[in-house]
């Protein structure tokens, strides 16, 4: 994401104000329109000052769907996420909700509120040093001292979550300040210079492109957050370079387009995870060399050279040596290269590329399976192709999750939310609340698993009270099936814990939220569910039963590299 | 090895802390540490020695220049005088 204009002026008023005044007529002169969060004795100068605000707060039921919700908002809508959260419990409970956008570099910005000043490290009622709790996930974090700095804080976190590489921003408020009168705020002024790599730099860059015999295109989520898609697509049709994506990259290259070969990684295309080990050259766009996606990293690619673009200079060589490194924001400098590559001879890779196309057809997806069951990938692939343009999947986290990559087609980045670097089980619900109030007109599916849905059922209260049309799929195996297939795998069928076959009721479940449910347990109910599904105005649920011994297929098993991949049959 | 690193941060709630994780979570162990106040900012000298040979100094150095509040990181101590 670029880092947007500061429009922040500092505060004209003259009048005294409290600190939890001020923090609310920043916001507002910030443009947020809507924040998450729960209320607590530590932060209610700040609710008592929500009232008559043109902010839209959204009372989730836990501070942990608060933030996720919050996160969520932020990759679909491009802004920053904003959730506040109270003292002690309420802070802790945002802390798995800051982790996930740390790692997934979404911009944030979290307000707790703190016992008084006099008390801090007194062991109040309520008291947690949550600035030191979150020194680990947060791009940068405050305790404000002083009423008079809260707008320059606020307006520098907004800052910092959204410029270079976005994370989320942490503000501890102690009470005295929310309540602290002051007439004399400060204001700063911010600079938004963008970084672009040195043009000698992009030269290497394209000259190593042309050297290159065996080329993959490697994409990541940073291209999104970069608002680099047109420059990235314009890219792969320029020079019919095979592309791989990340996980968190998605949509990026639309799915089934030429030369796109789909995800790598531990759950990817056999015919992605292949091309990448064969290449002469990765070009490395946005992303990070996590684990899921390289399986065995000293094994990972073992031929290829790499250029690698990132706004982040302690990503370039942090895991992998690169033969050039462009830092810097991702947008300009490939859109330089780009410029680079479109005089001169034309890149020569058909015979490379035209392989790998047939071999992606070869390879493609099974959706049929044998038996009367529900089968999830096909569920999964009728689901997006019946939703549209607009679809939206907020994704749990598990073996749904990975089937929604490999099935579900996707025609933008924005169209797949997941909890990529975290793997959060519970974000699901919440993230479909943030992704559909941020996208009202959009199809906003989330999906998740009997596992994941029990981590913040207490959502579906949030979705009901403010009507908000959702649609839901829980794919119910009764288990942990990513765990119990792991364990069949990994550990000897020892099925340690992973039975969930006491789960609720799900329909009597959201009834008793007050949304209408109903539940598909064939394979012949699937078409007549999702269609009922997605005609439905408001809020609904679908409660899928699915076999609970299917397994994600193909598997990179752990700690082998990435052309080690397990297939097996339904 | 050990490599001393110089940063000049901002004194803030919580600097020195997220200084010292970031090294730790890093991947390197401090075996010395000395620090000065310099104007509004701390002058943090450390001696830090890598976990395993797969940590980089010149890795560590680009991480702690994403903190927020480090105004200058160097493996020279001289430019503690060319910031005061």
């Amino acid at each position: 994401m670029s880092a947007a204009a500061a429009t922040f002026k500092p505060a004209v008023e003259t009048a005294p104000q409290s600190g939890a005044r001020l923090v609310v007529s920043t916001l507002e002169k910030l443009g947020v329109e809507v924040l998450f969060g729960y209320p607590g004795g530590a932060i209610m100068p700040i609710y008592d000052a929500l009232a008559g605000s043109s902010l839209r707060h959204y009372l989730c039921r836990h501070e942990q769907g608060a933030a996720f919700a919050a996160d969520s908002y932020a990759r679909v809508s491009g802004k920053v996420g904003v959730c506040m959260a109270t003292s002690g419990p309420g802070a802790t409970n945002l802390v798995t909700g800051i982790a996930n956008a740390m790692l997934d570099s979404i911009p944030m910005v979290c307000i707790t509120g703190n016992v008084a000043q006099g008390v801090m490290g007194m062991d109040a009622f309520q008291e947690v040093d949550i600035l030191g709790v979150t020194l680990p996930i947060v791009k940068h974090s405050y305790l404000v001292r002083s009423a008079a700095d809260i707008p320059a804080v606020i307006e520098e976190a907004f800052h910092i979550a959204r410029s270079g590489r976005p994370g989320p921003v942490l503000i501890d408020l102690p009470k005295d300040v929310q309540f602290e009168m002051t007439d004399a705020p400060r204001g700063i002024h911010l600079s938004n210079a963008i970084d672009v790599a040195d043009a000698a730099v992009i030269d290497d860059a394209a000259a190593a492109i042309r050297a290159a015999k065996k080329p993959v295109l490697y994409i990541g989520g940073g291209v999104k957050i970069s608002g680099a898609v047109q420059a990235v697509r314009d890219f792969a049709a320029m020079t019919g370079i095979p592309q791989v994506s990340t996980l968190n990259a998605l949509g990026t290259i639309p799915t089934g387009q030429d030369n796109f070969l789909g995800m790598l990684g531990m759950h990817g295309t056999r015919c992605a995870n292949e091309a990448v080990q064969e290449s002469d050259l990765l070009i490395v766009i946005g992303a990070r060399f996590d684990d899921r996606a390289t399986g065995k990293l000293i094994e990972f690619a073992p031929h290829a050279g790499v250029v690698h673009f990132d706004i982040d200079p302690s990503e370039i060589g942090k895991l992998r040596k690169v033969a050039v490194g462009v830092t810097g924001d991702v947008k300009p400098n490939i859109e330089a290269l780009n410029a680079r590559l479109s005089s001169g001879p034309a890149i020569e890779v058909s015979e490379w590329a035209d392989k790998w196309r047939a071999k992606a057809i070869a390879c493609a997806f099974d959706y049929n399976a044998p038996g009367e069951g529900v089968f999830a990938p096909q569920l999964l692939n009728e689901l997006s192709q019946k939703a549209g343009p607009s679809f939206i999947a907020a994704c749990d986290v598990g073996q749904h999750q990975m089937w929604v990559a490999q099935y579900c087609e996707f025609s933008r980045p924005q169209a797949h939310i997941t909890s990529g670097g975290l793997g959060s089980m519970g974000f699901g619900l919440p993230a479909g609340i943030g992704a559909k109030l941020a996208e009202p007109d959009a199809c906003v599916v989330t999906i998740t698993g009997d596992g994941g849905v029990m981590m913040n059922i207490q959502e579906l209260a949030t979705v009901n009270r403010f009507k908000i049309p959702l649609k839901i799929i829980i794919l119910d195996n009764s288990r942990l099936g990513m765990v119990r297939q792991w364990q069949e795998f990994f550990f000897e069928r020892n099925f340690s814990e992973v039975d969930l076959s006491d789960n609720p009721d799900f329909v009597k479940v959201a009834e008793a939220f007050g949304i209408p449910a109903f539940r598909v347990d064939a394979r012949d109910q699937v078409s007549a569910g999702i269609d009922r599904l997605l005609a439905t105005e408001g809020p609904i649920l679908m409660h899928v039963i699915i076999d609970p011994n299917d397994n994600v297929w193909p598997l990179v098993p752990p700690g082998k590299n990435n052309a080690e991949m397990l297939e097996g049959a339904r | 090895m050990t490599d001393t690193v110089h940063i000049l941060i901002d004194r803030a709630d919580g600097a020195l802390q997220r200084l010292i994780g970031l090294v730790e979570r890093r991947g390197f162990h401090i075996d010395a540490m000395t620090m000065a106040p310099e104007g509004s900012a701390l002058a943090v000298a450390l001696t830090v020695r890598g976990r395993d040979v797969g940590r980089s100094i010149d890795n560590l150095g680009l991480q702690i220049d994403r903190l927020v509040g480090a105004r200058r990181i160097s493996n020279d101590a001289t430019f503690r005088s060319e910031a005061a």
